[in-house]
């Protein structure tokens, strides 16, 4: 059920930045699409148990897995980084153009 | 061995920076960078057995390189040398310098992990840098192609990361031997990352745009070792798990066919070149177990082509045709242009038969065919009159000699090649090219349509991909 609203969200984000038409949408469907995947790898990493990792006087609970989270905070800061220099590109983009639509723009600017 | 690589791998991020602190020293710091590069990659090709090194665990970063990385890693090193020996006496700021030289670190990096995460990082680190490249002359057409080319890589990146849990579940870690016993949807997902990435087959049809409407020093970069960092792992996959070897040999030869025959109908010098590259990394993965070789010669040829076609008066073929242009460049243009079509005495043609050796039969006739296009659309270059006068920059030909001095040196590592029956073919696959394009190709006036480069096309084409790549290809080979 989770992994299905999980791919649910993936795919949200996937047509979203084939059907929107402004910029600004398109990237904001890519960052719905990163979420999804973000989500993904959380899911992954509950699949033997939800107990953070964290020595403790607790005995033998079920742990999450430690290491798709961890590797999951890179691809975070990555998607966050990429997305704020798309940002600045529309918004240099949107200073010179009337317009946020991709297809007018890709009109403006290919040869 | 193994320091000296951790030293190699954080010396261009750390001086990336400290060009920053010290933008007076920018150039001497880049050269310095790209000369430690191919210094580490000619010890590479001394050093016999590879070398695997695993920090932190199983769960942490796996580095492998061995000698095929070492030809990656020289062709890196060469044309990063050679664009800052162009951009020498320009006036580009320490900010260009520095975001060359994390480019090729981050690439550097691409070459030598053999894990999927530290692959993810360092692909999205060199899709940053080379976004500010692109974007570097900041007018709204560099903008925008930036744009594009940031986009599609990210979201074909999220589809590489899905790809890649899905490996850990499996695998229990994240080293490429995980896709053997990987699910086909994983693989299919990985692939349609590194595909895109790499600029193959029809998901790469993002890559002629881009690398044509970048500045000069910047589509030779992008053109001559960027898109290798996507075909790499490839390359790496097939050579590591037997099981991907006939898809990634498909994709070579329609890769290969697909460049090559919008490349003989292009009328614009910098798109056919793009699409040349297209059909050159087709070739690269052909024959993956000597893809290093040919990776090494188109990377020297083709950043050589795009500075060269940059000291050209137009852009236009037929306006070439009617300007004669100096004949030194010409000179220049002409021995690339042979190297890349196979002629001997040029590293390219050491390249093409060491390649046509290791082809399977099914692919033979498909890569003849992509071979005689080669010739076809090199020959309008070689066609074109000579005499004129060109200004040309003053860090031109440190560059060119740089490159093409490289494309002779590099005819030593297959010398077996020089036989008679060797010799033949690629003269006569030259010389059919020569006639078919002076009979027939220099009157077409055929102008192929570009729908399929429009941005929404390239993002809904990926799905397409993903079907066909679960479909007819892993589900069929029943891994």
């Amino acid at each position: 059920m989770l992994e299905a609203c999980i791919f649910a969200t993936i795919f949200c984000g996937f047509f979203g930045i084939i059907l929107k038409k402004n910029l600004v949408m398109k990237i904001i469907s890519m960052d719905v699409m990163s979420t999804g995947v973000i989500a993904y790898y959380v899911l992954i990493a509950s699949r033997n148990g939800l107990f953070t990792p964290i020595i403790s006087n607790v005995k033998n609970i079920r742990y999450a897995d430690p290491v798709p989270q961890a590797v999951i905070l890179t691809a975070i800061v990555i998607g966050f980084s990429i997305q704020a220099l798309m940002l600045v590109g529309v918004m240099k983009l949107a200073r010179d153009n009337p317009t946020l639509e991709s297809n007018e723009i890709e009109k403006n600017n290919t040869p | 061995m193994s320091n000296i690589t951790i030293a190699w791998i954080a010396l261009p991020l750390f001086l990336g920076f400290v060009i920053y602190l010290l933008p007076k020293l920018d150039k001497y710091l880049a050269l310095f960078v790209a000369f430690a590069s191919a210094g580490y990659a000619l010890q590479l090709f001394l050093t016999q057995s590879p070398l695997t090194l695993q920090l932190l665990d199983n769960f942490g970063v796996i580095l492998t390189v061995d000698q095929l990385s070492a030809y990656f890693i020289l062709t890196n090193a060469l044309v990063t040398a050679a664009v800052i020996l162009y951009c020498w006496h320009s006036e580009k700021t320490a900010f260009f310098y520095a975001q060359l030289i994390i480019l090729h670190g981050s690439i550097n990096a691409a070459f030598a992990c053999a894990d999927l995460i530290s692959l993810y990082v360092a692909l999205e680190v060199s899709g940053i840098a080379a976004f500010l490249l692109i974007a570097y002359p900041r007018t709204d057409r560099s903008i925008w192609v930036g744009l594009r080319y940031l986009f599609i890589s990210n979201v074909a990146m999220l589809f590489y990361l899905v790809g890649a849990v899905l490996v850990y579940q499996a695998h229990h870690s994240f080293s490429f031997e995980g896709l053997r016993v990987a699910p086909p949807e994983a693989l299919a997902l990985i692939f349609l990352g590194l595909l895109t990435k790499g600029g193959i087959f029809v998901s790469g049809l993002w890559l002629p745009l881009t690398h044509s409407e970048s500045e000069t020093p910047v589509s030779a970069m992008l053109s001559g070792v960027v898109v290798k960092a996507g075909v790499y792992p490839l390359v790496r996959c097939a050579l590591m798990v037997a099981e991907v070897d006939p898809i990634v040999r498909t994709f070579g030869v329609g890769t290969a066919l697909l460049g090559v025959f919008y490349a003989v109908f292009e009328k614009d010098t910098k798109r056919m070149l793009a699409f040349h590259t297209v059909s050159q990394l087709g070739f690269i993965l052909a024959a993956p177990s000597v893809g290093g070789f040919y990776a090494l010669t188109h990377g020297l040829v083709k950043s050589a082509l795009f500075l060269i076609t940059g000291a050209l008066p137009s852009r236009n073929f037929k306006e070439l045709q009617h300007q004669a242009i100096a004949a030194p460049v010409w000179i220049a243009l002409v021995i690339a242009s042979f190297s890349i079509s196979g002629f001997p005495l040029l590293s390219g043609f050491g390249a093409k038969v060491l390649t046509t050796k290791n082809l399977l039969p099914w692919q033979a006739i498909a890569m003849n065919i992509a071979a005689l296009g080669t010739a076809i659309s090199f020959a309008k270059f070689i066609f074109l009159p000579r005499g004129g006068k060109a200004e040309v920059k003053p860090g031109f030909w440190a560059a060119i000699i740089l490159l093409i001095g490289g494309l002779f040196l590099a005819n030593i590592a297959y010398y077996e090649a020089y036989t008679v029956e060797n010799i033949i073919k690629p003269l006569a696959t030259i010389g059919i090219g020569w006639l078919a394009y002076l009979l027939i190709f220099k009157h077409s006036i055929l102008k192929l349509p570009r729908v399929l480069e429009q941005f929404d096309h390239l993002i809904g084409v990926m799905s397409l991909i993903l079907i066909l790549l679960f479909w007819k290809g892993f589900a069929w080979l029943g891994i």
